[in-house]
């Protein structure tokens, strides 16, 4: 089966090398879309930043960090709050935004003495934190701010901080992706290394690629806890800013998100000889076959089939229940990339679940070498999907249910079809054994919820009596 | 053994990450490192795992191994020559999907 031109896109026929329909016996050395290339004039992209990259996906998860957003307010408040990502210490990271504010004079004159007067603001109003990122934006960067220069300059004036500059302004890339790469490589090489802490046990990891997602770092926590693991630092769930200038102290680095942060794990498989485990956290598959892994590269097997043992004992009876109610959905996933790899045959195996359409906003080809090789025939594999074309798709393969996120869900919900929140989750976490549960919960509670069906009712006309078979069962 | 091969190649697209690291050197290593070690376990040797890149191809190889026995129960039948024939044959065409034929365009940048 050749690439996929829709309908919607025969003016841009550049669209059939970002979509690829699955046949039998084919593989991603025939088809491989096009992935992280330049959005094509003429489709609505639904991509992010890269500044956004930097700042909401990895940086803006610290929870002991000041994000200062050297930049227009805008680039502030749309990074904010948009990902729920709690932490121990009271969600210090959700409860605060920090912005230069940036106006025209700051544009015209120089913007690198607001800078600095808000870097100081910012430390004597939060006496209590020292760590601070500084983020430029696109009009910052374009007016040549030298925020590193500011930043040297506050570091000796204040002795007790320290300061880490992401120069990554929005138009840095084809999308969100530069950023995460420009954070991870000026982590590596600006602030590994220069702190070290105390070693509690004889394993040691960093866990890399997972941001706490309504508390995904903390449920895995408890079970790192239970196999006697130090986790270094978390890259960045839950994680501070001091942890992270340990990272090359581990034995190994675990990594869940490759494509947000597998830059740093080569990077430090590189300079430090720390080996990269890859490891899928979402399905009990998956999480149990990450765990063995992880407990035979340190030699604990046997703890490691206990807590297995313990995990299932407790929540697979759940997990039934929801399978032999989802058998046979179909669900597509339009997140942003590695998610589409990491869900397609767990929720298959776990759920009885068909993939039928995924789209990536800012996966590489990797990523979807990755997915090809994982789901199923007769699937759709979209990168950098548009609006248009998620409506053809769906028309196409009717899903029951999109896992997106509340932008593109907004969209979805007017062709009444339920969505769940496939960025930052309806009810996490959905990482780890109970976590998956939570996802099975809400799959099912959009799938049989009967309101998407009946707001889809015109009510001048004849009401049916009924409601439609599925639903009707599980009520 | 062409048939078998091709049971363990569809296991290994389906489960293993190792085989999509980021670039053709990575990607060489973990299949050449991994393979290895399934190769002395699936022949009954007891792999040694002196540095933290071995320890980590075995904690790869052993997961592979147990789920090799269990989907594939006639492999457990399979003398040392046998199964380095299998491995062989394994390597050559993940080698080819994932790394000579691949057309990712990122695989032979010089920096990550």
């Amino acid at each position: 089966m050749p690439m996929v031109l829709l309908e919607c896109d025969k003016d841009i026929p550049e669209r059939r090398k970002h979509i690829y329909l699955k046949a039998p016996n084919e593989d991603s050395r025939e088809f491989l879309p096009i992935a992280n290339a330049a959005t094509i004039p003429g489709t609505l992209s639904e991509r992010g930043c890269a500044f956004c990259g930097a700042k909401l996906v990895i940086g803006g998860v610290l929870k002991d960090t000041i994000q200062m957003i050297h930049g227009p307010l805008g680039c502030a408040y749309d990074t904010w709050h948009t990902k729920r990502y709690p932490t121990d210490n009271g969600h210090f990271n959700m409860k605060y935004v920090w912005s230069t504010d940036m106006k025209e004079s700051h544009v015209v004159f120089g913007g690198e003495k607001r800078l600095e007067q808000s870097i100081h603001e910012a430390f004597n109003e939060m006496p209590e934190i020292k760590r601070m990122i500084v983020y430029t934006t696109c009009p910052t960067a374009l007016i040549g701010d030298d925020i590193k220069a500011v930043v040297k300059k506050v570091m000796k004036e204040r002795p007790d901080v320290d300061i880490f500059t992401v120069e990554c302004p929005g138009f840095a890339g084809v999308s969100q992706s530069k950023g995460h790469h420009v954070l991870n490589i000026g982590w590596i090489n600006e602030k590994v290394e220069t702190l070290e802490k105390e070693i509690t046990s004889p394993y040691t990891m960093n866990f890399i690629g997972d941001f706490n997602i309504q508390g995904d770092t903390q449920l895995l926590q408890t079970y790192w806890d239970r196999l006697g693991i130090q986790v270094i630092a978390h890259f960045t769930g839950n994680g501070t800013y001091d942890d992270l200038r340990c990272m090359h102290q581990a034995q190994l680095n675990v990594v869940n998100c490759a494509r947000s942060s597998g830059y740093i794990a080569n990077e430090l498989k590189k300079r430090y000889g720390i080996p990269r485990l890859d490891i899928d956290s979402w399905g009990f598959n998956y999480m149990a076959e990450g765990i063995r892994k992880i407990c035979a590269f340190f030699g604990i097997e046997d703890k490691g089939e206990a807590l297995i043992a313990d995990e299932y004992a407790k929540w697979k009876p759940k997990l039934d229940w929801y399978k032999e109610r989802l058998k046979g959905t179909k669900m597509a996933i339009w997140t942003g990339g590695p998610r589409l790899w990491h869900w397609t045959k767990s929720v298959e195996d776990d759920l009885g679940i068909k993939v039928v359409a995924m789209s990536s906003k800012f996966g590489h080809e990797e990523d979807f070498e990755k997915v090809i090789a994982r789901g199923q025939e007769g699937t759709y594999y979209i990168d950098d999907g548009n609006e248009l074309e998620f409506f053809e798709i769906i028309d196409r393969v009717k899903p029951d249910v999109i896992f997106t996120g509340p932008r593109v869900g907004e969209l979805v919900k007017k062709l009444h079809i339920p969505y769940v929140n496939g960025h930052a989750y309806h009810n996490g976490p959905y990482m780890g054994f109970e976590g998956f549960v939570n996802l099975a919960r809400d799959t099912y509670n959009a799938v049989y919820n009967p309101l998407a069906h009946l707001a889809g009712i015109d009510i001048r006309n004849e009401i049916p009596a009924q409601l439609p078979e599925r639903i009707r069962e599980a009520a | 053994m062409e048939e078998k091969i091709e049971d363990l190649y569809g296991y290994v697209q389906e489960r293993c990450l190792w085989q999509f690291f980021s670039r053709t050197w990575d990607r060489q290593e973990n299949i050449d490192g991994v393979l290895g070690k399934a190769e002395q376990i699936l022949s009954g040797q007891q792999p040694t795992n002196e540095t933290p890149l071995e320890k980590l191809h075995y904690a790869d190889a052993v997961i592979m191994v147990k789920d090799f026995r269990e989907r594939f129960p006639w492999i457990r039948e399979c003398g040392a020559a046998e199964v380095k024939q299998l491995m062989d044959g394994l390597k050559t065409r993940l080698v080819e999907t994932v790394i000579t034929k691949s057309t990712n365009r990122e695989l032979s940048h010089h920096l990550y």
